[in-house]
């Protein structure tokens, strides 16, 4: 079983990228589950056809974790993908980061942490050890940093990029770094500019996926684009990157930028 | 940020806020003092809090209530769980209710104060009692001290007694430490207000502002002693007296504050002292040696001097080879206090020499 987690800069495209994975590695004949880890959760949703499943912590709340079955959690969207939402409290109030450990535990208890590939779409940041969890006690081997070329979005990653740094010298942990996928904003010089930074961090770009208007159309349409139009060269990208990804058996522990160091990078690159 | 504040006169300035929060609130018999948080808590200080009243031969059980909360009250908000403890308090007609914080509360951002800001037709009273915060035991008495002043009123004057202010209600000797003022102030005519906060009302706070003085049980408590001076207009003196010149300086102290002429209680009270070392001749002259209380503790910082004079006093003789004498831990209050510590030295004096 491969375990992969998608982190990133929020909005960065982390659900779309994730969604049309899960679906391209479903079409490979391969039994994913896919756990959105954001009280937003909006992780599944094309998966799901534009239905909002039950999240975990909804479930917790209405009728407390003793009667709770995999099934209640658990459900099947496009290709057979199995889709889970974390969920979190109202917002403003109480603690998302202990609810996405109690989503785990209770996961765990439920034996649903099963099948070929899992996909954990993490919140944009790693605000403290609660969204640090699918790096911890062996969960996600595999993070996957989804960023643009745009700067904030690269200083994001970086920031996570210490995150699994830090967490990768525990004994219990076995969490590295798999790569950076650049989700492209269109901006000149973008790829390079990922690739670049990938190769300074101590990894690489695993792929790089350009910005088309088919991906907001499948949206619209409540599908991804694997989904909507599996001809189409933005389908093709996502069945390469799932591809790669399975395939993927280079991992790194990242070494981090200084926020000068980020700084002088940023300025080597991009055109004033 | 918070950060500790610096240690500067006793091993009190660790420990939790809440139970020294509690060692206050819980002395307001009529009131019901809510620990928001896990039921831990709550039991913690309910077995301190009743092992201690056991221990000063009162039959009563510490009026806590837990709100009790799990993990699912901490991932989704405890707001909830403090209203339906506060529904249960209220069912149990107290005259006023504590409120008081613990650390995953405050980490998660209850908003307690605001739940407790609602009319409920009795006082409801916020105490901010998170430890992690930087506070401690100490903080956490002078937290409560000052919510517990919000019920006073304003007096229309004064007359002339004293408040005893932040008595140390987890130590044995509170209550004897309490007669001793007692005593010193009615050599001067002065009698005790209010012992806040202990073995009260929650009526009786309403008199806090009608006393001369205020006599803080300790300096650590000077921050309370200035925030009354302040709502009330009470001068404070800064700690309960030790030493026997400390007490004597205490009576012309508190004299000077009330305006009451103090030179013959002081001559009084040093011919109260001479008589007092009198019936201690028996150990005039014996070789003593002072020792810390016990490896694992810090002395009482005034403990030092107090046994110096005490020794000149007696005419003992320090020498390593003479009875291990602790130094007193807390330091002993007035004359009274210094009678109980030298029954002490007489008994080690005297196993000592029988070797």
């Amino acid at each position: 079983m491969k375990q992969i987690a998608l982190y990133g800069k929020g909005g960065i495209g982390k659900s779309t990228t994730a969604a049309n994975l899960s679906a391209a590695l479903a079409g490979e004949g391969l039994d994913i589950l896919q756990i959105g880890c954001d009280p937003k959760h909006d992780s599944t949703r094309m998966l799901m056809h534009g239905t909002w499943i039950p999240t975990v912590l909804d479930l917790i709340r209405e009728r407390g974790d003793e009667n709770i079955t995999a099934d209640d959690v658990v459900y099947e969207g496009f290709r057979g993908v199995r889709c889970v939402e974390a969920g979190g409290p109202e917002p403003g109030i109480g603690c998302a980061g202990r609810g996405i450990i109690a989503t785990f535990q209770l996961l765990e208890r439920l034996n649903a942490l099963k099948g070929d590939v899992i996909v954990y779409d993490v919140l944009g940041d790693v605000v403290c050890g609660g969204f640090a969890m699918p790096m911890r006690e062996g969960y996600a081997r595999e993070i996957y940093l989804v960023t643009s070329g745009e700067l904030m979005s690269v200083y994001a990653a970086n920031n996570i990029a210490k995150a699994i740094a830090r967490l990768s010298r525990r004994v219990r942990s076995r969490c590295t770094l798999g790569g950076v996928i650049c989700n492209a904003k269109n901006i000149e010089g973008e790829q390079e500019l990922v690739e670049e930074f990938a190769r300074r961090i101590n990894s690489r770009l695993i792929a790089y996926i350009p910005r088309s208007r088919i991906v907001q159309v499948a949206e619209l349409q409540k599908q991804t684009v694997v989904e909507y139009a599996p001809e189409s060269d933005q389908a093709a990208v996502y069945q390469e990157l799932a591809r790669t990804i399975y395939g993927n058996e280079t991992t790194s522990i990242p070494t981090p930028l200084e926020m000068d160091e980020l700084e002088s990078f940023a300025l080597e690159f991009v055109q004033v | 940020m918070n950060s500790n504040p610096s240690p500067s006169n006793s091993s009190r300035f660790e420990g939790c806020t809440l139970t020294g929060a509690l060692s206050v609130t819980t002395e307001i018999r009529d009131a019901i003092s809510i620990i928001h948080g896990p039921a831990g808590c709550t039991h913690h200080n309910f077995s301190l809090l009743h092992a201690t009243l056991l221990s000063n031969d009162r039959l009563e059980v510490p009026r806590l209530l837990s709100t009790r909360l799990t993990e699912n009250g901490i991932i989704f908000g405890g707001e909830e769980a403090l209203e339906k403890t506060l529904t249960r308090a209220l069912s149990l007609s107290p005259a006023s209710i504590f409120v008081l914080s613990t650390c995953i509360v405050e980490t998660i951002g209850d908003d307690t104060e605001a739940v407790c800001a609602k009319d409920r037709g009795v006082p409801v009273i916020a105490v901010p009692t998170a430890g992690f915060l930087g506070g401690v035991f100490e903080a956490g008495i002078r937290n409560a001290l000052s919510t517990v002043a919000s019920l006073a009123r304003p007096a229309a004057g004064t007359t002339l007694s004293a408040n005893l202010v932040g008595e140390k209600n987890l130590e044995y000797g509170v209550d004897e430490n309490a007669a001793e003022i007692a005593r010193l102030l009615g050599r001067l005519g002065i009698g005790v207000n209010l012992r806040f906060v202990r073995g009260i009302e929650t009526g009786d706070v309403e008199r806090l502002g009608s006393a001369a003085v205020n006599i803080l049980r300790e300096p650590a408590l000077r921050p309370v002693g200035e925030d009354l001076e302040r709502r009330l207009g009470t001068p404070y003196v800064d700690s309960f007296p030790t030493g026997l010149a400390g007490t004597c300086r205490f009576l012309e102290e508190v004299g000077r504050i009330c305006g009451v002429d103090a030179s013959a209680a002081i001559e009084e009270e040093h011919a109260f002292q001479a008589a007092m070392l009198g019936r201690f001749a028996d150990i005039a002259g014996s070789r003593v040696h002072f020792q810390s209380p016990h490896p694992m503790l810090r002395g009482d910082p005034g403990a030092e001097a107090i046994c110096t004079e005490c020794a000149e006093a007696l005419d003992l003789t320090a020498d390593p080879d003479g009875a291990a004498i602790p130094y007193p831990y807390p330091a002993p209050v007035g004359t009274a206090g210094l009678q109980r510590m030298l029954h002490r030295w007489r008994i080690l004096i005297r196993e000592k020499q029988r070797g």
